[in-house]
């Protein structure tokens, strides 16, 4: 069995810069495992602009973003291998993975997750109505015409404003296809609002908030959805539907982080974030395994996930060099208003990133960060919306004991 | 007119070609046609994958017969066409007084029927069984068992094609008439097929073709049942299937069962809805799954949720008694050659078989049938990458390097599987076909991963255009076309 | 005096900007977290420019498509008359980011690039 020390799952925008980050602290035993031909991941299809903003201060297109990572990795000479699945993972980890030089089987030292995550189907929502073919995930969409060079149809009805769904609206408009509407449950967007105004608005394809598709019907290919208005349950509102024909629906309704191998190896799950319970480190509940990026919380800005992995990077080179990072007993606790939070636990010991998002619209917004009467940090939002993930840093000079750390958001 | 046919069978269900398979061990030209474009596409691939025992149904029906022999001979059937099957047994489980007298009455029933190893078991014993089945007390009954519909319905249909039959997908039959010599002529979409012999296995329509053969002109009262199909992590804490107690008018509620491959159905809900068939799914009856399936699994959740689908059975009323009609397996002197199954329902997955062997004797009962010496009963299936342990996966790759590359990352469906099942002895090329055949887009992401490369596969071993791609029937198109 | 809201698009701040206009004049801005927002709401005002992407047909490479973007936004009424120039495009593998696919297209001064290495 080969040993390496550190094995990255996943060669997308976080397993790329956590490879190069790694290299560039002194790591030397790297091995990418990526399942697609090339590098890049999701971005391979991203092939709008708006990356590398805060990364490299200029936007680029997906591939562009992403090649610039490729291009470290190359020049590091880090070792990848393509079109290898990972389809097993241990907790002693041991990687197996599916190669078509045969089954190949590594010891790491150790692991970095970065599977990056999945789309929520329509069988998981439980849409009812018949099943005929037309009904395409956002990011499937994207892939047929973006990669393969596949139109997915003409007459499009958008289900959910998640910003796939926004950047397909605009780009299917751009191919030739009619927009007729986008749908979405809640009663403010999900996308970014920078989307629903160049991707929705310049197009002039109407946005209804607290509406949901609550039937499909086309014996055989898709012929139409009914949509009804929905209340504070979340419930049509009888008397509110409303028949609109298409031969497409695109669903944009969420991403679910891809943690199949991550449970196989024994992480825990939080169940807000659908990712690992992580420390300030990055590393989950299993020594040694570590995660970053989509596959740990759904982000809206690869810029942050190239961070995020980075600053992964140092946690792991820490435990290569010592076999353990510091402990992080420290939990962090949040209040109603906020859906998930990373990391979970810290040590106390160092500075570190704290990721979070809302759990509805709430404008202006004071975030406090708390261990009982001391205050640990403090900072203003402008406008807090579930779409835009919330990130600032914490010193680890305010943080005084072992005591949990509660985070809360209140409006100004 | 074109080839002359022995027997025709009409429609490609489970039971069809299992006539079609049982057939094929004589000397006879046999063809098959199936309106849709691949097999199982009625009420065959919309149940709940039981091995059913015989408990169900009362002693001295034809269905009852059927289900106990098909249900005694599965491991050899299995081990011939390559079915993966499990006799994991069922529970039905009861709580309280009430139920509890429900509960024996079935129990008696089982005794009656015979029905091999049956026992009443309390609290402790199911738990025992399964720790998360809960229940004050249950019928356990050892026999019955899953399986999965498609696999079956295929291997019997691809045993059927190597052992001489042919299958004719997209053929609706639309009229049958006969000449003087007694020969049927059978009009459909696709042409004229002449034959001496006509078996109706339409499934929902065998009502239509029992009146086109001459037959009883059937009214169906349809049952439409609708499931949900859960999460395989959702698979590791149920080991069989639990219905509930029947209700007070004998039928059962929503219950729950494994599947062979690994996942949870729930369902089916129960119905009737006449002479429509409908196969949409509605809030309220996924309402009912959620309430229902919760009582008898309290792991359902919606985290687990993968798909929704909907079964439509074809029940016909016994005029006089009101009752439920059994099994039918008809000829009659003024329309001899025609052998005619109406009102194959539950339990016509277990039951195939041995229906398929009661029309073979309807056939020797009139002709003299030549043994086919080339007949071999044993097909191989698709050899599935996922099933294999390291060293079996190891081999596989070496073998044909098309395992090493995973197509569908949720069933770990290699691209060698995906190849195989395209170029299938039935010759169906539809999306599900390839589903079916390799279980590739049936797990969690639902093809989110996979699709792109079956339908890209589909262009190149087949050489289709993205237009002629088709997700299951005609006018299920995928694609529009190109982009650029 | 008019006033409009805008929702910047300049960054994934997304910052909704109100504003107070006569004509082409802005009188008042709020909501901007950077300087760049004035500059986006007066260019509204006046002629709202776009960037776009796409893809073009490319032989030789292992997909059948190559994605290519615009370097400079363009009027936003003259989207559609660019994307007629991009779908005549045909490539040949191989090719680089970076590489001029339209040079000045449609005289708007921006030109259409490759944005993928390919082949």
């Amino acid at each position: 069995m080969q040993k390496r020390d550190v094995v990255i799952i996943g060669g997308g925008p976080a397993g790329l810069a956590a490879a190069a980050e790694l290299k560039k602290r002194g790591v030397d035993d790297i091995l990418i495992i990526e399942r697609e031909k090339q590098l890049g991941g999701i971005l391979r299809q991203c092939i709008h602009d708006g990356f590398g903003l805060t990364r490299f201060g200029q936007t680029l297109s997906g591939p562009e973003y992403s090649q610039r990572f490729i291009d470290q990795v190359k020049e590091m000479q880090i070792e990848v291998l393509t079109n290898a699945t990972v389809i097993d993972l241990t907790d002693d980890k041991i990687v197996t993975a599916d190669t078509r030089d045969g089954l190949l089987q590594v010891q790491a030292r150790a692991i970095i997750l970065t599977m990056g995550c999945r789309e929520r189907t329509r069988g998981a929502l439980a849409i009812p109505g018949q099943r005929p073919s037309g009904i395409y995930n956002a990011g499937v969409a994207q892939s047929y015409m973006n990669l393969y060079n596949t139109m997915v149809g003409k007459e499009i009805i958008i289900m959910g404003s998640g910003d796939i769904g926004l950047i397909m609206a605009r780009r299917m408009t751009l191919e030739g296809a009619h927009v007729k509407a986008v749908f979405e449950v809640l009663p403010y967007p999900s996308g970014l609002p920078r989307n629903i105004e160049q991707c929705l608005n310049d197009y002039n394809i109407p946005l209804y908030l607290s509406h949901s598709v609550i039937n499909i019907k086309g014996d055989t290919r898709i012929e139409g959805v009914t949509v009804a208005e929905v209340g504070p349950d979340m419930k049509p509102i009888p008397g509110t539907e409303k028949d609109f024909t298409c031969d497409t629906l695109v669903l944009s309704v969420g991403l679910i982080p891809e943690n199949e191998l991550s449970l196989a190896a024994g992480v825990t799950l939080d169940g807000r974030t659908k990712g690992a319970f992580v420390d300030e480190n990055f590393q989950t509940d299993v020594p040694g395994v570590f995660a970053a990026g989509n596959v740990l919380h759904v982000h809206d800005l690869v810029d942050f996930v190239s961070l995020e992995a980075e600053a992964l990077a140092a946690g792991v080179n820490e435990y290569l060099n010592s076999d353990e990072v510091a402990p992080c007993d420290i939990e962090i606790e949040t209040d109603r208003n906020i859906g998930h939070i990373i990391p979970q636990k810290v040590s106390g010991e160092k500075n570190f990133r704290m990721s979070m998002r809302v759990r509805k619209p709430m404008g202006r917004c004071k975030i406090i960060v708390s261990q009982g009467d001391n205050t640990v940090k403090s900072t203003i939002v402008p406008n807090a919306i579930p779409a835009e993930m919330i990130q600032f840093d914490v010193a680890a000079d305010k943080i005084m004991s072992n005591e949990k750390i509660e985070v809360s958001v209140y409006e100004q | 007119m074109g080839t002359q046919y022995d027997i025709v069978v009409i429609g490609g269900g489970v039971v069809g070609s299992a006539v079609a398979r049982e057939l094929s061990r004589y000397q006879l030209k046999i063809c098959v046609l199936e309106k849709e474009l691949d097999v199982c596409n009625g009420v065959s691939g919309r149940n709940t994958g039981l091995l059913h025992s015989g408990i169900l149904h009362e002693k001295n029906l034809l269905r009852t017969e059927c289900c106990m022999e098909g249900n005694a001979e599965f491991e050899q059937v299995a081990s011939e066409l390559d079915v993966p099957f499990k006799r994991c047994g069922k529970l039905i489980v009861g709580f309280g007084e009430e139920e509890k007298k429900r509960l024996e009455g079935l129990y008696q029933r089982g005794l009656e029927n015979e029905i091999p190893g049956i026992k009443m078991i309390d609290h402790d014993e199911i738990k025992s069984l399964d720790p998360n089945i809960d229940g004050d007390f249950a019928i356990y009954v050892p026999s019955a068992g899953i399986l999965c519909p498609f696999t079956y319905t295929i291997a019997l249909a691809e045993n059927a094609v190597e052992n001489g039959a042919e299958y004719y997908f997209d053929h609706e039959v639309t009229g049958v008439e006969k000449d003087e010599e007694g020969l049927f002529h059978i009009s459909t979409n696709g042409g004229e097929f002449v034959t001496r012999w006509v078996v109706n296995c339409a499934g929902l329509y065998a009502f239509r073709i029992s009146e086109m053969l001459g037959f009883e002109a059937y009214v169906p009262n349809r049952i439409k049942g609708e499931y949900e199909i859960l999460d395989k992590k959702a698979g590791n804490f149920l080991s069989m299937p639990v219905y509930p107690t029947p209700n007070e008018s004998g039928a059962f509620d929503v219950h729950v069962t494994p599947t062979i491959d690994g996942n949870v159905l729930v369902g089916p809900t129960i119905e009737t809805i006449g002479t429509k068939i409908d196969y949409a799914v509605t809030q309220k009856m996924i309402d009912v799954l959620v309430e229902q399936g919760s009582r008898m699994f309290s792991r359902m959740n919606r985290d687990y949720y993968i798909r929704n689908y909907v079964g439509v059975f074809p029940t016909i009323e016994d005029p006089e008694t009101h009752k439920e009609m059994d099994f039918q397996i008809q000829t009659k002197e003024s329309a001899p050659h025609a052998v005619n199954l109406v009102c194959i329902n539950s339990p016509g997955l277990t039951s195939a078989l041995p229906l398929a062997r009661r029309v073979v004797e309807k056939v020797k009962a009139q002709e003299e049938l030549t043994a086919n010496e080339k007949f071999n009963p044993i097909r191989k299936g698709i050899v599935k990458f996922a099933d294999q342990d390291e060293e079996g996966k190891q081999r596989l790759i070496e073998q044909d390097p098309d395992y090493g590359e995973i197509y569908c990352r949720c069933e770990c469906v290699t691209r060698a599987e995906v190849k195989q099942a395209l170029h299938n002895v039935l010759g169906v090329s539809t999306i599900s076909g390839v589903k079916y055949r390799t279980r590739a887009s049936m797990g969690r992401c639902q093809g989110g991963y996979c699709e792109t490369r079956l339908t890209q596969m589909v262009q190149e071993e087949l050489g289709k255009q993205k237009e002629e791609i088709l997700l299951n029937k005609n006018g299920a198109y995928m694609f529009t076309g190109e982009v650029k | 005096m008019n006033s409009r809201t805008f929702v910047c698009i300049v960054c994934p701040n997304g910052c909704t900007i109100e504003t107070q206009y006569e004509g082409d004049k802005i009188l008042s801005v709020t909501g901007n977290k950077c300087k760049k927002g004035i500059e986006y709401v007066r260019q509204e005002l006046i002629d709202p420019r776009r960037t776009i992407s796409s893809t073009v047909r490319i032989e030789g490479a292992e997909l059948p498509l190559c994605s290519v973007r615009l370097t400079n936004v363009i009027p936003k009424k003259d989207i559609f008359r660019v994307m007629e120039e991009i779908n005549k495009i045909k490539l040949t593998a191989p090719v680089s980011i970076g590489q001029v696919v339209i040079k000045n297209v449609c005289g708007l001064d921006s030109d259409v690039i490759v944005t993928k290495n390919m082949g």
